[in-house]
């Protein structure tokens, strides 16, 4: 799958969050093809700018440019992957992916089985280890055709093998031209990325 | 699939999963009505007076119990906010899924009520024009207390919350609907008042999926 190369600008980000800055006048540019881990301690502010640049969270100032589009009207073209479960207890897992990303049952099958989880596929989500709960949120990596991914600690409660099937799967994405932002508190796996180190303002 | 087919089969699935939310408003109506003649009295003229006004005010409550946590468990599993990344504006997501809810859980209700009516005597023209006022007003009440629903997302215990602010509003639509049963009593003209009620439930299927989903924005903006 080969997407149209984008670009990720982000300008003069700054944010303030109950009477703390968290980043001031953050400015960088993510050409089609580059991974960008964004680092610091806990509380410095990752899942926040996270959320910023992925639209979730209202701009305070600076600007956030996919291609040449605010955030706001091109969230369809990010994939975002926080740390809530996003998917739903009581649905089977066949059924969440369904309603998230669509497609039809074999194309979302395959999707199951590269996150070796095609054998739970009619399981209810709720019955699942925390872990597997996790790999049937990451399937949709494999379902979607957004350029940009946003994953907020994609490796939280993943175990080896899945680790490395993961960092296979965003080496892919961004050979065929996407973007992918990231945090992670372990120590990363992939090889070539980029790091922005996020510290407290004060 | 479409967006929108996959919003409605979502719906569906959760329905068929959880089918307690669609039995326990209805059990609960049903219990409401069989106490009132232990409580009041059996003499079935009173009964016939005041039924279709006591249907109707424990379907407003049913209606309210399976409302209180319409967004709550998309919200906190993080499914809702994957809304935002869908090709689509909020504001039709959410009209969609009040939309299914209207009719996988206030539906039944409506079509029940006629013969709860015939349990408490009341007279056929008037369990008649009970059945037209609901399938007319409840649309206006289920998108405010979706809106209720929406507005209170991120306080937690928001059940009664969202009840409580959204109750100014369904106080004309009850008044609205009380004035229909009473002149359907009297057997006097009751369109003009079904008239408007239907405009006012055409006027919030319009503009509340649009209060909502800027509500739903604002909450997932503040949260972490």
């Amino acid at each position: 799958m080969n997407l149209k190369p984008l670009k990720l600008k982000i300008a003069r980000l700054s944010c303030e969050r109950d009477y703390r800055l968290l980043f001031d006048s953050l400015a960088f540019t993510l050409d089609a093809g580059s991974i960008l881990r964004v680092a610091g301690k806990n509380g410095a502010g990752k899942t926040t700018l996270l959320r910023t640049i992925a639209g979730l969270y209202e701009i305070q100032e600076g600007e956030v440019l996919v291609g040449d589009q605010p955030v706001s009207e091109a969230m369809h073209r990010i994939l975002y992957i926080g740390h809530r479960p996003q998917v739903t207890g009581d649905l089977s897992v066949l059924d969440n992916l369904k309603h998230l990303a669509g497609h039809d049952d074999t194309f979302l099958k395959c999707a199951l089985e590269s996150v070796g989880m095609l054998g739970y596929h009619d399981s209810l989500v709720k019955e699942l280890s925390q872990g597997q709960g996790r790999r049937c949120a990451l399937a949709r990596l494999w379902c979607s055709d957004a350029p940009i991914w946003i994953l907020d600690e994609p490796y939280t409660a993943l175990d080896v093998s899945m680790i490395k099937i993961l960092d296979n799967k965003i080496r892919s994405h961004v050979a065929s031209g996407g973007i992918c932002l990231f945090t992670t508190h372990q120590l990363p796996t992939l090889s070539e990325f980029q790091t922005l180190e996020l510290g407290c303002v004060d | 699939m479409s967006i929108e087919k996959r919003i409605i089969a979502r719906e569906l699935w959760l329905a068929a999963a959880r089918p307690g939310d669609i039995v326990k408003p209805i059990w609960f109506l049903l219990l409401v009505i069989s106490m009132v003649p232990l409580a009041l009295t059996p003499d079935s003229e009173l009964l016939a007076e005041i039924g279709s006004a006591m249907i109707w005010i424990a379907t407003l409550l049913a209606l309210l119990l399976n409302s209180e946590h319409f967004f709550q468990s998309d919200f906190s599993d993080g499914v809702l906010e994957q809304w935002l990344f869908f090709d689509r504006p909020l504001a039709w997501l959410v009209g969609l899924k009040l939309t299914a809810h209207w009719l996988l859980h206030v539906l039944p209700l409506i079509l029940i009520s006629p013969v709860i009516a015939l349990t408490l005597s009341v007279p056929g023209d008037v369990s008649i024009a009970l059945f037209i006022t609901m399938l007319v007003a409840t649309p206006a009440l289920t998108c405010f207390s979706g809106l209720g629903a929406a507005l209170t997302l991120g306080s937690s215990r928001s059940g009664i919350l969202g009840v409580l602010v959204m109750m100014p509003l369904f106080v004309p639509v009850v008044v609205l609907a009380s004035g229909v049963l009473i002149r359907a009593m009297d057997g006097s003209e009751t369109l003009p008042l079904l008239a408007l009620l239907g405009a006012f439930s055409v006027a919030s299927a319009v503009l509340v999926p649009i209060a909502v989903s800027l509500a739903i924005r604002v909450n997932i903006g503040g949260s972490n």
